[in-house]
């Protein structure tokens, strides 16, 4: 109840002499008619861009309804505030060292100790470092700069089949290195439906860059 | 794996303690000693897919050891079994008494005294 009052000090007292008032109105209702096209919409990159729209215009009236106040008693917005702040800082930084992370806890090590050729294929084709680590399950990732690979994997797979999963992952990269506040905000929204699109497109540059056999023999290897 | 909470009494052989999978691939790395990770696959006629998690888990476990060979150029794996049948037999063993006379005390003690009897 006292936070319903201090809003509602804020809405009569505050903000609503301010100059600012009617850009506060305009962005805010900006951000809920984004919204509901967000949720009436089907198609993925649509929803992804009325999304950003909507939480752009909403941080947007917020900030305004911060400069217009003119009372001292702005706690819960403020909170909220630096709520906003300190989560869209995280989620836009943390995918850049979530490698960081993934090595540690996988104990993961550079692939050139162990063998040379692949780190060189995977430098050819983007600037990432290939990782391996340890377990028989076989497994290709790829985060930030780094692609993993399972040492499982690196038994079972042929020189061949091997170069087509770390092209695939190596496109990842490439991909994510492009677009990284999209790939993300994809996955905000929950609009990944395009993952398998993106699948897609990586197994089509694995088949161009090795060969689409290698590529088809290491699926059926990793899916048997 | 080897949990007390999990033993399953009705079961045959290891497959009280070990699951199916695991249960193989312990007897076949008992009986063959170093073994690469097609060898299993050979010896104990499981599909890798389903190996190799089990190997994971084995090794994590303690029961198996593995270390990387480096052959021309390829990544292999060579499994071992941590510990010989009877000092894993002696291990469980160990374990499975505890918690009997833990639970039942002097009872199980006397059940024991009565096993060593009909042995002799």
């Amino acid at each position: 109840m006292t936070l319903l009052r201090e809003i509602d000090c804020y809405v009569s007292d505050c903000v609503i002499h301010s100059p600012f008032a009617p850009y506060i109105g305009l962005f805010a209702a900006a951000s809920v008619l984004m919204f509901i096209a967000y949720f009436a919409l089907q198609r993925p990159e649509h929803r992804l861009y009325t999304f950003a729209g909507a939480q752009v215009s909403m941080t947007a009236a917020i900030a305004i309804s911060f400069i217009a106040m003119t009372c001292n008693r702005m706690v819960t917005i403020e909170l909220y505030l630096a709520y906003a702040g300190i989560s869209s800082i995280i989620m836009f930084t943390v995918p850049r060292f979530y490698d960081r992370i993934l090595i540690g806890r996988l104990s993961a090590r550079q692939l050139s100790g162990l063998i040379e050729w692949p780190s060189v294929f995977v430098k050819k084709l983007t600037n990432a470092t290939v990782y391996y680590f340890d377990s028989a399950v076989p497994r290709a990732f790829s985060s930030g700069r780094s692609i993993f690979v399972s040492l499982g994997l690196l038994e079972m797979l042929t020189c061949d089949e091997l170069r087509a999963v770390l092209a695939h992952e190596a496109w990842h990269i490439r991909h994510n290195s492009k677009t990284p506040l999209l790939r993300q905000l994809a996955i905000m929204t929950l609009t990944s439906h395009q993952t398998s699109a993106l699948e897609s497109l990586a197994d089509e540059f694995a088949a161009q860059v090795v060969s689409r056999e290698a590529l088809a023999s290491a699926r059926a290897k990793l899916e048997l | 794996m080897v949990k007390l909470d999990q033993i399953k009494i009705s079961n045959d052989g290891l497959t009280k303690f070990f699951s199916p999978i695991e249960a193989d691939i312990m007897d076949a790395l008992w009986e063959s000693g170093d073994m690469l990770t097609v060898e299993i696959t050979e010896k104990t006629n499981i599909p890798l897919t389903s190996v190799a998690g089990t190997l994971d888990r084995l090794v994590k476990a303690g029961f198996a050891t593995r270390h990387v060979e480096n052959v021309n150029g390829r990544v292999r794996y060579v499994y071992s079994a941590a510990f010989t049948h009877d000092e894993t037999a002696n291990e469980i063993t160990t374990r499975v008494l505890d918690s009997l006379v833990d639970a039942f005390g002097e009872v199980a003690v006397e059940n024991f005294a009565r096993y060593t009897g009909k042995n002799k």
